[in-house]
């Protein structure tokens, strides 16, 4: 896999500090959980939050320890996993997923529920050679490619590329003639959608 | 707490004979205190982590503006934590304080955002399981951690301030700027600039 879109630091610091929304958070930990760089750079930030909680000022606790004299060896915890079909995310796994539904010729969507979150996140999969809605839109637009590939005016964006899109952009993703794209795209603010796939897209972009 | 002359040496808990008449005081170690939780259900290991890193816990949160009251309860649970999770710990992956600071971020997040359930603090636990995929290109923790600190000591004291808030709080940029009363376009620009000079000393190092 070969990865040429990636985070900016600021981002990928927002996200090492837990101050992403919880839906943009989630398309950054697809592209992340991708990418061997990514991650380094995300422990590279999680030790600069070790290095500042050497250097901090202490400040006396109110209370001690309060490990009950009862309470149990430690225990290895784990992650609670849900199954996931393949070639799907790991990071998806704590989340529930609506069905694929169709929106259009060769295209679905299927919703991410993510009830902490304020941005919509959903996965798209379409067709080989068809292009996104073309679309405007008021907050952020994120996405992280899960398979197959688009193309736009920055460039190409395959599988474990991250794009990040704000209301600058107003584009149309040309989707691979061959392989098709699947990509998990968090939204904020509010989008008009334009052309008749948008008008189809609309009331459920919206949720 | 650390007389002056004490000694540090790798592995002293396991150094055995000393030369005669010289005490060796060992030293803050806490690998070995969370090695010895995972093996034994150590108390007193606890206790000594315990006492070094909660209150540089509820330090750090209450920096970035966190009332005392939950510092006080973020950090708590960051220490039960750590004892639950004392057999997770790889001294490869990160170093002691890098691992209990992402304890305190994800705990944070867990409380903050109880009421809306969120899930993000396994999303990155799942992260951190990763294994890298070239382990011989990758750091050990107690690597990174040394070549971050170095960068770190670069900094300007602005840029150490930003970061700092930029990292240990909920805060936005907006947030960061309100508090250092400075216009959002500079703490983005300061930001931006701590980054990629922390960047590009690591990449020196490299």
């Amino acid at each position: 896999m070969s990865i040429s879109h990636r985070p900016s630091d600021e981002t990928l610091a927002a996200f090492a500090g837990g101050q992403l929304d919880e839906g943009l958070a989630i398309v950054v930990a697809c592209h992340i959980e991708a990418d061997q760089e990514s991650r380094g750079r995300l422990r590279e930030l999680q030790a600069v939050q070790g290095a500042l909680l050497d250097a901090v000022e202490p400040v006396a606790m109110a209370s001690g320890p309060s490990l009950a004299p009862t309470a149990a060896k430690p225990e290895a915890a784990s992650v609670e996993t849900a199954p996931m079909s393949e070639g799907m995310p790991k990071v998806l796994r704590p989340y529930g997923l609506g069905p694929w539904r169709p929106i259009g010729i060769r295209i679905a969507m299927r919703r991410v529920e993510v009830p902490g979150a304020d941005a919509r996140v959903f996965m798209l999969r379409a067709g080989p050679g068809i292009s996104l809605p073309h679309h405007k839109h008021t907050g952020f637009e994120w996405t992280t490619i899960l398979a197959g590939a688009y193309e736009h005016e920055f460039g190409r964006y395959a599988a474990g590329d991250f794009d990040e899109a704000d209301a600058e952009h107003d584009h149309t993703p040309r989707v691979d003639p061959v392989e098709g794209c699947t990509c998990i795209v968090a939204m904020t603010g509010s989008v008009q959608l334009q052309g008749w796939l948008g008008r189809l897209l609309q009331p459920l972009v919206r949720f | 707490m650390v007389p002056a002359f004490a000694l540090t040496v790798d592995g002293m808990r396991n150094a055995g004979a000393v030369a005669q008449g010289v005490r060796f005081i060992v030293l803050f170690d806490p690998n070995s205190l969370i090695a010895a939780i995972a093996r034994s259900g150590d108390r007193a290991a606890f206790a000594e982590l315990f006492d070094h890193f909660a209150p540089r816990v509820k330090g750090l949160l209450m920096r970035g503006g966190a009332p005392a009251e939950l510092a006080e309860e973020v950090a708590q649970e960051t220490l039960l934590a750590v004892w639950r999770k004392a057999a997770l710990f790889d001294p490869a992956k990160a170093s002691a304080s890098t691992w209990i600071a992402a304890i305190a971020r994800n705990l944070r997040i867990d409380i903050a955002r109880r009421e809306t359930r969120s899930r993000l603090s396994q999303v990155y636990e799942i992260l951190d399981e990763e294994a890298p995929e070239q382990p011989d290109e990758t750091l050990s923790g107690a690597e990174r951690d040394a070549r971050v600190r170095a960068a770190m000591t670069h900094l300007s004291p602005d840029q150490y301030r930003v970061v700092e808030l930029a990292f240990i709080e909920g805060f936005s940029h907006q947030d960061v700027a309100d508090r250092l009363a400075i216009p959002l376009g500079t703490v983005k620009s300061r930001l931006r600039l701590a980054l990629s000079h922390l960047r590009g000393r690591l990449e020196d190092l490299r």
